[in-house]
C-alpha cells in the first residue's frame, strides 16, 4: 500500500517538474522568436544598403524613393533607443511599402534590371520581407502555444504554484485598428 | 494561381485537425510495435521457462511472468537489444538518403545563380517559419525528374534535397511549399520515428524465426501440453506477424505524409501553392513517364528514398518496387492529400 502511495507522489512530482520545464521552454522560445523579428529587421536594412550602392550608378538615386529607407531607418533606431514601439513600427511598414514597389521602379531602367547583382538583391528583398513575415509568424505561434498549455487543464494549477516564474501575458503581434483600416481600403493604383 | 488548379474547387486546410489526427495514429502504431515487441519476448521466456517448469499452464506461465514472478530475462535482453541498436543507427546512416545520386551541397555563398539563391531563401524563411534551431543542409541532385527528400535524425543533423528539375520548374510559392514540407517532415522527427518502427519491426520478426527453428528442431518429442500450444502460437505468428508489420509500417508512413503536408500549410498558411506544385510534379511525370522510368531505375538505391520522397513516382504509373493497392503505399493517394489540403476536383 505505501508503495502504491509513494509511487504515485513519484508520479505527481515527475509531472510537475515537466510541465514547469515544458513551460519554461515555451517562454524562452517565445523571447528568442520576439528577437528574430529585431534581426530580419536589421538584416533588411542591410541589403538595402547594397541595394542603394548597385542603384547608384543607373540612376539619380537621390530621386527615388530608396533615399527615404536611410531616413525612415534612422527614425525607427532613434525610436527604438527612446523605447517607443509604436513610431518603430510605423517607420518600419513604411520601409516594407517601398520594398514592395522597387519592382515598378527598376523597370523604368532596363541596364538596372538586367544587372546580375541587382537582379540577386531583388531576390533578397522579396526573401527579407518574407522573412519578416514568417519571423512574426513564429512569434504568434509560440505565443499560441504557451497560451494554450498555460491555460489547459491541470497545467493551470501548476502556474498558479508559480506565479512569477511561469506567468507571462505575451501580446500576439498585430496592426493596429487604424492601419488595419488602411489596409483594407488599399488599392494599387497605377 | 496557375492553370494547375483549374480543375480544382479550392477550400481551406484545417491543418491543425489533421496534425491532431496523425500525431494520435502515430502514437498508436508506435505502442503496437512496441506491445509486439514486447509480446514476443514473453513469448520467448514462456518457450524458454515451459522446459522447466513443464506442468504449468501458458496462462500460469503468463502471469507469473507480467507479474515478474518468474523473471522475463528473454524480454529485457531484448530490449536491451533494441535499445542499442537503435542508438547505433542513429549515430550512423547520414548518407545513406544520398547514395548512389549525383548532388552537390549549396550555400548562401556557394549558390550559383539566382535558381539556388532562391532554393536556399526559401528553405531559410521556412526555417524561421518552423523555428528550427539550425539551418538544414542543402543538397541539389543532378536528375531532371521532379522530387525532393528530406534526412536527419535531428534538427541538427538534418538535410533536404532536391532535383535540379524540381528547382527550376517550380515558381518561387510553390518551391516554398515544397521546402515546407520537407522540413516538416524533420520538425515533426520522421525519419527517426519511422526507422524506430522499422527496426522494432525486423527485430520482432528475427526473434520470431529464430524462435520458430528452435522450435521446429527441438520440439519433435514434446513432454508438456503447454510448449504444444506454444508452437502452434509461433507457427501463426511467424506468418502472420511479417504481414502485420508492413502493413501497419506503410500505415505509419502514409500518416507522417498527411502530417508533413498539414505542416507545410501550416508553415505557409495557404493551402494553394502545394497543390499546384503537386499537381505540376504529376503531370510532368505523366508527360516524361518513359524518360523517368529509365532515370529512376538507374538510379541506385532509388528504394531506399521512394519513402522520403516528396512524390510516390508510382503515382504516375512509375513503379521502382511493385506496389499492390492502397493498403501497400507508401503515400496516400494524390486524390487523398489534395482533398486533406482542402482542395476537390470539380464535378463536371
Amino acid at each position: 500500500m505505501t508503495l502504491i502511495i509513494v509511487l504515485i507522489v513519484v508520479a505527481l512530482i515527475g509531472y510537475v517538474i515537466l510541465t514547469y520545464n515544458r513551460l519554461i521552454a515555451q517562454i524562452e522560445t517565445i523571447r528568442n522568436n520576439q528577437k528574430q523579428i529585431d534581426i530580419q529587421l536589421d538584416r533588411r536594412f542591410k541589403v538595402f544598403e547594397s541595394l542603394i550602392n548597385v542603384v547608384k550608378k543607373y540612376m539619380d538615386y537621390e530621386k527615388t524613393t530608396l533615399k527615404d529607407v536611410v531616413a525612415l531607418r534612422n527614425q525607427a533606431q532613434q525610436a527604438k533607443e527612446a523605447g517607443d514601439e509604436k513610431t518603430r513600427i510605423a517607420a518600419e511598414n513604411q520601409i516594407s511599402t517601398i520594398a514592395s514597389h522597387l519592382n515598378v521602379v527598376f523597370e523604368q531602367y532596363p541596364d538596372l534590371k538586367a544587372n546580375q547583382n541587382c537582379i540577386q538583391l531583388q531576390e533578397e528583398i522579396v526573401s527579407t520581407e518574407n522573412k519578416l513575415a514568417y519571423a512574426k509568424q513564429a512569434y504568434n505561434d509560440s505565443i499560441e502555444t504557451y497560451n494554450a498549455t498555460k491555460k489547459s487543464f491541470p497545467t493551470t494549477v501548476i502556474v498558479t504554484g508559480f506565479r512569477n516564474k511561469l506567468d507571462f501575458e505575451y501580446a500576439y503581434w498585430q496592426l493596429t485598428e487604424q492601419k488595419i483600416a488602411e489596409q483594407e481600403a488599399y488599392t494599387v493604383k497605377l | 494561381m496557375s492553370n494547375h488548379l483549374g480543375q480544382f474547387e479550392t477550400g481551406t486546410a484545417d491543418w491543425r485537425k489533421i496534425l491532431r489526427q496523425n500525431n494520435r495514429r502515430t502514437l498508436i502504431v508506435i505502442t503496437l510495435f512496441f506491445l509486439i515487441y514486447c509480446t514476443i519476448g514473453i513469448l520467448v521466456d514462456m518457450y524458454l521457462y515451459s522446459s522447466t517448469y513443464s506442468n504449468a499452464s501458458l496462462s500460469q506461465l503468463f502471469f507469473a511472468l507480467i507479474t515478474f514472478t518468474l523473471f522475463p530475462v528473454a524480454t529485457v535482453i531484448m530490449l536491451i537489444i533494441a535499445a542499442i541498436s537503435l542508438w547505433v543507427s542513429y549515430l550512423l546512416s547520414d548518407k545513406l538518403m544520398l547514395l548512389g545520386t549525383h548532388y552537390h551541397e549549396i550555400t548562401s555563398e556557394t549558390a550559383q545563380n539566382v535558381n539556388e539563391q532562391q532554393l536556399y531563401n526559401v528553405i531559410e524563411e521556412m526555417k524561421i517559419a518552423a523555428g528550427l534551431r539550425y539551418m538544414p543542409k542543402v543538397y541539389i541532385i543532378d536528375a531532371n525528374y521532379m522530387n525532393a527528400f528530406a534526412s536527419g535524425y535531428s534538427e541538427k543533423s538534418a538535410m533536404v534535397a532536391i532535383t535540379r528539375g524540381l528547382m527550376e520548374k517550380l515558381n518561387r510559392d510553390e518551391l516554398q511549399a515544397v521546402m515546407a514540407h520537407e522540413l516538416s517532415h524533420i520538425r515533426h522527427l520522421d525519419i527517426k520515428l519511422t526507422l524506430t518502427a522499422a527496426l522494432l519491426a525486423n527485430m520482432t520478426i528475427m526473434v520470431l524465426d529464430i524462435l520458430f527453428y528452435n522450435a521446429i528442431f527441438s520440439n519433435r518429442r514434446s513432454s508438456s501440453r503447454s510448449k504444444n500450444s506454444l508452437f502452434t502460437i509461433i507457427i501463426i505468428l511467424r506468418f502472420i506477424l511479417p504481414i502485420i508489420s508492413v502493413i501497419l509500417l506503410l500505415y505509419l508512413s502514409r500518416t507522417r505524409e498527411l502530417m508533413a503536408d498539414a505542416g507545410s500549410v501550416e508553415l505557409m498558411r495557404s493551402n494553394q501553392p502545394l497543390a499546384s506544385a503537386l499537381l505540376k510534379i504529376h503531370d510532368d511525370h505523366n508527360q516524361h513517364r518513359d524518360q523517368y522510368n529509365t532515370q529512376y531505375q538507374q538510379t541506385p538505391h532509388e528504394n531506399v528514398r521512394r519513402e522520403a520522397y516528396l512524390y510516390d513516382p508510382s503515382y504516375a504509373g512509375i513503379q521502382s518496387i511493385s506496389s499492390i493497392g492502397d493498403l501497400f503505399s507508401t503515400h496516400p493517394s494524390l486524390e487523398t492529400r489534395l482533398a486533406a489540403l482542402g482542395i476537390k476536383r470539380k464535378l463536371s
